[in-house]
């Protein structure tokens, strides 16, 4: 029998995910990651190479990272559809370092029958550190009913939801229950693209309310 | 500064064959255990009609992409900064996608050291029938070799 599966019924803005921690990266794992990629460049699996260029050691993909991230996303949103995943990478990732992978859902919203949830995402290294920062929309039937209406091939239930990142920007800003700041290498390793080729993020002005740290890169 | 005229040049649809076994190596590698990746009879037990492909495993997708070629230059190192994904529907085992990857954007950006050449490459992922299953944009600080390519 599959798990539970999640609804949009029973989900509210602010509702965390359950964190994830992973088990500590170490060089099996990136040459398994390698592989299983086919993405084979030296820095993840070569020591020698990663040293020769600088480096300490070999270091994790980040794309490892956001599949990690993902993992979150995919375990609590059981029966849900991912409609888009966005990430940037801000640390490292070393073996040894033991990735935690944490979430928070910050706008749900619905419309013709189609029901979504906005959720903000990070990742921390085993120091608390901020190694990635991201954000997923998924798209999920509103109940039970709903599912099983749409299943048998009837018309799904129509709840208008608006927006509620508009009533929460205040709140959550005012509580500092927004993302985490990003750590230092942040600005270097940010190329500032998203603000202008993500997907549409058809989001309100409002929404930047509850994520100070997307600021706005300048072209 | 690299060449704005590198926008919008592409590669041609490359086929990629979704098998199960890439799923479950790309599964295990992230260390995800979701059944959901694995076991047939729980995938459709979920819903779905087959096993799914875990949000990023379009990263092992090929496409005939040179980003030497792409962007005009050598390539001296590139620094991953950014990824991003729209999916249209899951991707199953037993898909069979074309990818085709693009110059969406290229610009420079001022850095702690220096200004920076970004990059965003973008993937574009059809079925047989041409519908697209799934988008995903890279944004790359590229750091171009001093000689031509």
């Amino acid at each position: 029998m599959p798990a539970r599966k999640l609804y949009f019924e029973a989900i509210r803005v602010g509702d965390e995910l359950p964190a994830l921690a992973k088990a500590p990266i170490d060089r099996v794992q990136l040459s398994r990651y390698a592989g299983a990629s086919g993405d084979y460049n030296p820095v993840h699996v070569d020591e020698v190479y990663a040293k020769s260029v600088g480096m300490p050691s070999v270091y994790a993909p980040g794309m490892l990272v956001m599949g990690m991230l993902g993992q979150l996303i995919s375990d609590w949103a059981r029966g849900g559809q991912m409609r888009r995943y966005n990430v940037r990478f801000i640390k490292m990732v070393w073996p040894g370092d033991t990735v935690v992978c944490k979430g928070r859902v910050s706008d749900r919203h619905g419309t013709g029958g189609r029901y979504f949830v906005e959720i903000d995402l990070w990742a921390e290294n085993q120091r608390g550190e901020l190694v990635m920062k991201g954000s997923s929309q998924i798209q999920l039937f509103y109940s039970l009913e709903d599912e099983n209406r749409q299943r048998s091939g009837q018309s799904p239930i129509v709840v208008e939801v608006p927006r509620e990142s508009l009533a929460t920007a205040t709140a959550s800003a005012a509580t500092g229950q927004a993302a985490p700041e990003e750590g230092e290498e942040g600005d270097e390793r940010r190329a500032g693209a998203s603000s202008k080729k993500t997907a549409p993020r058809e989001k309100p002005a409002a929404k930047t309310a509850t994520l100070p740290t997307a600021k706005k890169a300048k072209k | 500064m690299l060449d704005k005229n590198a926008i919008g040049r592409a590669s041609p649809p490359t086929l990629n064959e979704v098998e199960k076994g890439a799923i479950r190596r790309f599964a295990e590698a992230i260390g995800d255990y979701n059944p959901i990746y694995y076991d047939e009879e729980y995938a459709r037990a979920s819903g779905y009609p087959t096993i799914i492909a875990p949000p990023t495993f379009p990263a092992s997708f090929h496409s005939a992409a040179d980003l030497r070629e792409l962007l005009g230059v050598g390539i001296k190192s590139l620094l991953h900064a950014e990824q991003g994904f729209d999916y249209e529907r899951p991707i199953f085992a037993g898909d069979r996608i074309y990818v085709s990857t693009r110059v969406s954007d290229v610009f420079e950006r001022p850095g702690i050291s220096g200004r920076m050449d970004i990059a965003v490459i973008e993937d574009e992922g059809r079925d047989e029938e041409g519908n697209l299953v799934f988008r995903a944009r890279r944004t790359l600080v590229v750091r171009a070799a001093k000689e031509t390519p």
